[in-house]
C-alpha cells in the first residue's frame, strides 16, 4: 500500500528516531512511504489557537501535497498531526464553500487546490485495522519475549472522537493488540488515556508535570519494563522531562520510553542505526538487555 | 405500598437491570454497592435511580430535576465516564450484560454518594461574570437588532446547561484545581463573544491570567464529555484567538502560539531551539540551560546553526499574508468550521444506517 508519509516538525529535528524506525519499518509490513517535501507544520494546536484561519489553509496545503501523490491515505505518526488534519479534512470534505475559498487561496499562492480525497490516517490505524496485526505477526520474527510494555495513547489520537474515531477513546486496544502481537505483555493502567502535560510544558510546567507524572507512576507501579506511544510529543515530555520529574519529587523513576516504531522494530530486529536508542535521554538498553536484544 | 411506588407499577416490558453504585457517606467511608431491580424497558439511568430511592435504599443521594437534559442536575460517572443520568439510556447496557459502576463526578468534593459539592464550580463561573455588560445603564427606546451571524460565534458555548460534566474529567484541573476550568472559560467566551457586550477586552485580559486561557492542556476530555455539544476546548481556543487578536499575547501560551506562526511563515517547520528563549524569554532560557545541554546531549535540540527549511516556503508565508488581509481573525476562524463538525454525528448515523440495510439485503 502506498500512502503519502507526513512525518511532521518533531520526527524532522528533535525526534529523528522515530522517522528513521518508521521509514525502516514500513517496508516489512509492506507500507511503501511518499515522503511529502513541500509541506510545512500542521500548526501542533497552537497555530489553531493564535491563528485559526491560517491553521485551515496550513493543513489544506498538507492535503492538497498528499493527494497530489495519487496516494488515497496520508500517514501521519503524531498524535497531533493526526488531529489537526482530520479535523481540517472534515471541515474542507464537508462544507463546499470554505473549500472553494481555500482552494482559491491556495492557488493563489501558486499551490495546488484540495479536491477531498484524502483519509488521515496514523501508523498505528494503519496497523490496526485489515489484516495488520497478522503481518505484524510474521514481521516480528524476534519477538519481545514477555517484555512488560505499559501502552500510552495519549489524548489527540483518542479525543476528541467524532474527529478521531477509530476505537473506544475510553476502552483502546490498538497498543495492546500490537503489543501482544510482538509478543510482549501489554501492562493495564488507568492513565494510559490520559494527558502528558506537553502541550503546555513550557508554559506552565508545574500543571504540566502534575499531570506527567500520573502514566510514568501507574506503570512503574504496575510492573512496566518500558513504556510505548504512538505520539513525538508524548515520548519527549515522558522521556526529557523525567529529569525534571525528579529534581520536582525526588523520585527516579529511569522509565524508558519507545516510539510506537522503535517497539515493533525491536521485534522485527531493525538494527541500532535504524532504532537510535542512543538518542533517548533515558536509556532504553537495560531494559532490552532483560529480553537478550 | 408507598405511593411513590405505586406509580411503577408498569404495564410495558421491564428488563432486569444490575448496577454497583459508590456509596460515599459524610465521613468519607465508601462502600461498592450492587443493586438488582426490575425497570421498565424505556428507563434511563436516572429512572433506575429513582427506583432504587423508591424502592430499594431511601438513603441513596444524587441530584435531579428537570430528567430531560436540561437543568444539568444529574451529572456523575458511569464506569468512570462523566455522563448525565437522564441522558444514559440502560436497555443496551442490559442487553450487553454489562454491570456498570456508578460513581460521583471527579474534580470536586463528595458530600454524599453521587452529591458532589458544586460550590467551587459555582464559583468559578461567578469569576468570569456571567452576565451581560452591555456599556450602558440605561437602555435606549430602540430595539438593538443582532445579526444571525454575529451570534454564530457563541451558539455552541450558548447551549451550556452547566452540569459539570467537563470539569470533572479536566486533567489540567486534576493538577492545578485553581484553574478555571473549561465550563468557567467556555462560559467566559459566551460573553466575550457576544456583540453586545461591551468589556471583551477586559474580560480576555482576567481570562489570560495564570490559571486562564493557557493552563489549559488540550487533552480534549471535556469536548469528549459534554453532553450538549458545547466543545469547551474549542470556546477556549477561540478565547486564546480573540485575545491574540487584541494583542493580549503577554502569557507565555501565547508567546508559545505565535512562535508556532512565525516558524510556520518563516521556515515552514518549527524553530525548536529558539522555541524555549521565545516562550520564556532569555531569563527563563538562562535558567533552562542544564536541562537544555542534557537535551542537546541526546540530540533533542538541534544545536544551534542553519535552521531546516521547508521547500516552497513561500507559499506558506504568503498564504499568512494572503488570509490576514482576508480578516478572518481571532474566534472567526474557528467559527467558519463549525458547520462542517457539526454534520460529523449526522453524517456517521446516516453511515451506519445504509450499512445496517446493506446488511439487511
Amino acid at each position: 500500500m502506498k500512502v503519502a508519509y507526513y512525518k511532521g516538525c518533531l520526527a524532522s529535528l528533535s525526534a529523528k528516531e522515530l522517522d528513521t524506525s518508521t521509514q525502516a519499518l514500513a517496508p516489512k509490513l509492506g507500507i511503501e512511504l511518499d515522503e511529502l517535501e513541500s509541506v510545512t507544520c500542521c500548526g501542533a494546536g497552537d497555530i489553531h489557537e493564535a491563528e485559526p484561519d491560517y491553521y485551515l489553509h496550513l493543513n489544506a496545503r498538507i492535503l492538497a501535497y498528499s493527494e497530489q501523490t495519487g496516494a488515497d491515505t496520508l500517514m501521519t505518526i503524531c498524535n497531533v498531526c493526526t488531529l489537526n488534519l482530520r479535523q481540517a479534512n472534515w471541515q474542507l470534505k464537508n462544507d463546499d464553500e470554505l473549500r472553494t475559498r481555500v482552494n482559491t487561496n491556495l492557488e493563489t499562492v501558486g499551490a495546488p487546490p484540495y479536491h477531498g480525497n484524502v483519509e488521515v490516517k496514523h501508523l498505528l490505524w494503519l496497523i490496526a485495522e485489515g489484516d495488520g496485526y497478522e503481518t505484524l505477526k510474521q514481521v516480528a520474527h524476534k519477538g519481545l519475549r514477555g517484555l512488560k510494555v505499559a501502552p500510552f495513547y495519549g489524548c489527540q489520537i483518542l479525543r476528541p472522537s467524532k474527529i478521531l474515531g477509530f476505537e473506544d477513546p475510553d476502552k483502546p486496544h490498538s497498543l495492546e493488540a500490537i503489543i501482544d502481537a510482538c509478543g510482549g505483555e501489554a501492562i493495564d493502567y488507568p492513565a494510559k488515556i490520559k494527558c502528558c502535560g506537553f502541550p503546555i510544558i513550557q508554559a506552565r510546567e508545574e500543571t504540566a508535570l502534575g499531570e506527567l507524572i500520573q502514566p510514568i507512576e501507574q506503570a512503574t507501579e504496575a510492573g512496566a519494563d518500558v513504556m510505548v506511544t504512538p505520539c513525538p510529543l508524548c515520548h519527549l515530555s515522558l522521556d526529557a522531562w523525567q529529569s525534571k520529574l525528579r529534581e520536582r519529587t525526588g523520585r527516579d523513576f529511569q522509565m524508558p520510553i519507545l516510539h510506537l516504531s522503535q517497539l515493533i522494530g525491536v521485534a522485527a530486529g531493525l538494527e541500532e542505526s535504524e532504532l537510535k536508542f542512543k538518542r533517548h535521554v533515558v536509556p532504553v538498553q537495560p531494559a532490552l538487555e532483560k529480553i537478550e536484544v | 405500598m408507598t405511593e411513590a411506588a405505586d406509580i411503577h407499577d408498569w404495564d410495558e416490558p421491564t428488563m432486569d437491570v444490575a448496577l454497583k453504585i459508590w456509596r460515599v457517606d459524610e465521613d468519607g467511608e465508601r462502600d461498592l454497592v450492587t443493586y438488582e431491580l426490575e425497570a421498565p424497558e424505556w428507563a434511563c439511568l436516572l429512572d433506575v435511580l429513582d427506583i432504587i430511592k423508591d424502592r430499594h435504599d431511601g438513603s441513596l443521594a444524587y441530584r435531579k430535576s428537570c430528567r430531560m437534559m436540561i437543568c444539568g442536575s444529574c451529572g456523575m460517572r458511569m464506569d468512570g465516564r462523566a455522563i448525565l443520568a437522564c441522558k444514559e439510556r440502560m436497555k443496551p447496557i442490559v442487553e450487553s450484560g454489562h454491570v456498570p459502576t456508578i460513581s460521583p463526578m471527579g474534580n470536586l468534593p463528595i458530600i454524599k454518594d453521587l452529591v458532589v459539592d458544586m460550590g467551587p464550580f459555582w464559583q468559578k463561573i461567578r469569576d468570569v461574570k456571567p452576565w451581560l455588560d452591555p456599556g450602558y445603564d440605561e437602555a435606549s427606546d430602540r430595539e438593538r437588532i443582532v445579526s444571525q451571524q454575529q451570534m454564530s460565534v457563541i451558539q455552541k458555548e450558548a447551549l451550556c446547561i452547566m452540569c459539570g460534566c467537563c470539569v470533572s474529567e479536566c486533567n489540567a484541573m486534576e493538577s492545578d484545581p485553581d484553574f478555571r476550568g473549561p465550563a468557567a472559560l467556555a462560559k467566559g467566551m459566551r460573553f466575550v463573544g457576544d456583540p453586545r457586550d461591551q468589556t471583551a477586552v477586559e474580560r480576555l485580559n482576567d481570562l489570560n491570567d495564570e490559571h486562564g486561557i493557557w493552563d489549559c492542556t488540550r487533552c480534549y476530555f471535556c469536548n469528549e464529555r459534554c453532553p450538549k455539544g458545547v466543545d469547551p476546548r474549542d470556546a477556549i481556543a477561540k478565547l486564546g484567538a480573540e485575545s491574540i487578536k487584541e494583542g493580549i499575547d503577554w502569557d507565555l501560551g501565547a508567546k508559545h502560539a505565535n512562535w508556532f506562526v512565525t516558524s510556520a511563515k518563516t521556515t515552514g517547520w518549527l524553530r525548536e531551539t529558539d522555541l524555549v528563549p521565545k516562550t520564556q524569554g532569555i531569563l527563563g532560557a538562562v535558567r533552562e540551560t542544564k536541562f537544555a545541554l542534557t537535551l542537546l546531549r541526546h540530540g533533542k535540540v538541534p544545536p544551534p546553526g542553519p535552521v531546516h527549511v521547508a521547500a516552497d516556503v513561500d507559499e506558506s508565508r504568503d498564504l499568512y499574508n494572503l488570509v490576514k488581509e482576508q480578516g478572518l481573525d481571532g474566534a472567526l476562524g474557528i467559527v467558519q468550521g463549525e458547520a462542517a463538525l457539526a454534520k460529523i454525528e449526522h453524517i456517521e448515523a446516516e453511515r451506519a444506517h445504509e450499512e445496517e440495510e446493506d446488511s439487511a439485503e
